[in-house]
């Protein structure tokens, strides 16, 4: 046995480019032995230490560590990882995502009762394991993160436990999560496979690794079974972006998840997804361009008709939110066709997950404040009525979340598809452009029916003699720090939608 | 003597394959699965691969037979109740038949040059379980970790989601 060159693999594994990914797992290890041995009071301080921890990481990323101790652009682990610059924006992503659901975790637990030390521990793990996903440059890293993100993500969606719909919805993503495991399984070992068939040239031993892969697809890009694996593993990237075919889950868990599981879903593993599939096109799966331009278009195109018209009749938010999500999926994925020609489009994929995240936790804060203490209700429509006379904040943010979420300007959600826009123009997508531009006016109509749920009086039938006036709602206390979280996520998106100076440097 | 052996095995493996399908007793064809394991795993032997064969008895013939037996006895299926398979099961399982005996057809056409010396040889790893160590601990080192944040996952969601709570729902121990 050769050891000198196993040596120099060891030697490749360096721990600490992937510091943050550590420190997290820590964290995670050390809340579980708080909650064991800290007694109620370590118990209590369980959902503090992680949001302390996650905010001291975020704001180290940001500073310190935001070249990665110079880790860029170099591959560790002996190719598993390849340290990008796209990869230590996602970073970024998830740990303000992961922060962002471990405050409304604390705000839903303490409503429902729920015990919350292993919300916070599995939060923390499946941002880990998002963060290694978007770096990965190897299909076994990215199939075990993968899955480790999926796991993460079962236990997640059923954890109000003691509700049938949450377990519900908990089964569905398993067998469906399970489902879309396999086919992205399938695709990988095809990939595999047929990667390192000595009959064919560039075949290599190493074709897990995506440098070599696309150096064999690359000289093999019109082989059968080459291309139905690459259809495979994308189709099980698109079950955990949700874009048609593949959205079938979407109304059923987000309705069925506890609130800040659903923000988490939509914001984080969506990302995760286009993370991946970004990964996949600008690197292996570029010399299969004419493979996956018209068969990203199609879906793209179905997605965005799709969940517009879909969420158009919702009377429930979450699935409403849930339809509006696919959609959204859509007019990413527009931006990752545009990617074959135009790779700047990455950069304009990113921001406008960026201004999703903004969005879509400040809609899912609202979301989480309005229900009452121990239920999970307030899902429909007629829930928000007369919400700007009873809680004007709650009803502001709302009105801001939503408004940019549809893309009204000056919204950061306006300025993020007017990027994606341009980028598909300047790839000469035109079809999908006039789509995706219905689709943008189609989903005026459902949010705006949501804001004006909120912000309108609605005249009710006056009280006839002897009929009991209806019992008036109670409007949640909007707590100092909710003030805070909401209002900076409404701020920023109305700010990145005037000034995107900062951003477009971090960017690039 | 190698041939003899290839062909006692291969045997088992079929008459056990064979035995699960036409069993009506599911815990019977359950363990009648296990004999056909068995005879895959001997099979890998005979072709010097003693590290798969001795997973394929570990992680088949063990954990997920138990596994099989564990849901036949939560769905207490009953045995002798009749099962008549519909139409398009038929039609699916006809199809898949015909496709393995082309693959098979097609096996024994192209694979005529291949021998065990180059399968051992192509093997990128070698197929000693030392050779797989080593690897699983230098060159897939992230991923092994990463099972094992995977496995506690799975672990802390299973205690979670099925630990019991008593009436004022604080946790009973």
């Amino acid at each position: 046995m050769n050891w000198e060159s196993y040596k120099s693999i060891a030697d490749t594994n360096l721990w600490s480019a992937i510091l943050p990914e550590f420190v997290l797992v820590i964290l995670a290890l050390s809340l579980l032995l708080l909650d064991m041995f800290g007694g109620s009071k370590g118990r209590g301080l369980v959902g503090r230490v992680t949001m302390l921890g996650l905010l001291v990481l975020f704001v180290l990323s940001l500073t310190v560590l935001r070249d990665n101790l110079g880790y860029i652009n170099q591959t560790t682990f002996s190719g598993m990882l390849l340290h990008s610059d796209f990869g230590q924006i996602m970073r970024l992503f998830f740990l303000a995502s992961s922060l962002l659901t471990a405050y409304l975790g604390s705000v839903f637990l303490k409503k429902q009762g729920l015990p919350g030390t292993e919300f916070y521990a599995i939060t923390l793990l499946v941002t880990a394991s998002l963060m290694l996903l978007s770096q990965s440059n190897n299909f076994v890293l990215l199939f075990v993160a993968l899955e480790t993100v999926t796991i993460g993500f079962y236990v997640l969606v059923s954890y109000n436990r003691d509700r049938s719909n949450s377990l519900e919805a908990g089964l569905k993503y398993l067998i469906m999560g399970g489902f879309s495991t396999a086919i992205l399984l399938m695709g990988i070992v095809l990939l595999y496979g047929i990667g390192s068939s000595p009959v064919l040239e560039g075949a290599t031993a190493h074709s897990l690794n995506f440098s070599e892969l696309r150096n064999f697809l690359e000289l093999n890009s019109d082989n059968l079974i080459a291309k139905v694996g690459v259809l495979l593993v994308v189709a099980g990237v698109a079950f955990k972006i949700g874009s048609v075919p593949f959205q079938i889950w979407i109304p059923d868990v987000y309705q069925g998840a506890p609130t800040p599981v659903t923000a988490a879903l939509a914001v984080s593993s969506k990302a995760g997804g286009f993370a991946v599939l970004i990964a996949l096109v600008s690197g292996p799966f570029k010399p299969m361009a004419d493979l996956l331009i018209p068969v990203l278009s199609v879906m793209a195109i179905v997605t965005i008709l799709f969940g517009n018209i879909a969420a158009l009749t919702q009377q429930n938010v979450k699935r409403l939110i849930g339809l509006s999500g696919v959609s959204h999926a859509g007019y990413l994925l527009m931006g990752v066709v545009a990617m074959f020609t135009v790779p700047s489009a990455q950069n304009a994929i990113v921001f406008y997950l960026i201004t999703y995240l903004l969005a879509s936790y400040a809609v899912f804060g609202v979301m989480a404040h309005v229900s009452k203490r121990g239920q999970d209700d307030a899902q429909n429509l007629g829930d928000y009525q007369d919400m700007l006379k009873e809680s004007p904040f709650l009803a502001g943010v709302l009105v801001l979340g939503l408004a940019s979420l549809a893309g009204i300007p000056p919204l950061a959600g306006f300025i993020g598809k007017l990027l994606l826009f341009y980028v598909a123009f300047e790839a000469e997508l035109y079809t999908m452009l006039a789509v995706a531009i219905v689709g943008v006016v189609i989903s005026i109509y459902y949010y705006f029916g949501w804001i004006k749920e909120a912000t309108f009086r609605i005249w009710k039938l006056p009280l006839l003699e002897g009929e009991e006036p209806e019992e008036p709602r109670e409007w949640p206390e909007v707590s100092r720090t909710a003030r805070l979280t909401l209002g900076g996520l409404a701020l920023l998106a109305l700010l990145l939608g005037l000034y995107q100076g900062p951003l477009s440097s971090l960017i690039g | 003597m190698v041939d003899f052996l290839f062909y006692m095995f291969a045997l088992t493996t079929l008459l056990g394959a064979g035995s699960v399908v036409l069993s009506r007793n599911p815990v019977n064809a359950a363990m009648l699965l296990i004999v056909s394991f068995v005879g895959t795993a001997s099979l890998f032997i005979v072709l010097g691969a003693y590290f798969l064969a001795a997973v394929q008895l570990a992680v088949y013939a063990g954990a997920v037979i138990v596994l099989f037996l564990f849901i036949i006895m939560l769905l207490n299926v009953d045995a002798s109740r009749k099962w008549k398979p519909s139409y398009f099961t038929m039609a699916g399982g006809l199809i898949a038949g015909i496709l393995m005996v082309f693959a098979v057809l097609h096996l024994f056409k192209r694979g005529e040059n291949f021998t065990t010396d180059t399968l051992s040889e192509s093997a990128p790893i070698g197929t000693t379980t030392q050779s797989f160590g080593v690897e699983l601990f230098t060159a897939y080192m992230l991923p092994f970790q990463l099972a094992g944040i995977l496995l506690l996952i799975a672990m802390l969601g299973v205690i979670f989601i099925s630990k019991r709570t008593s009436d004022k729902g604080k946790e009973a121990v």
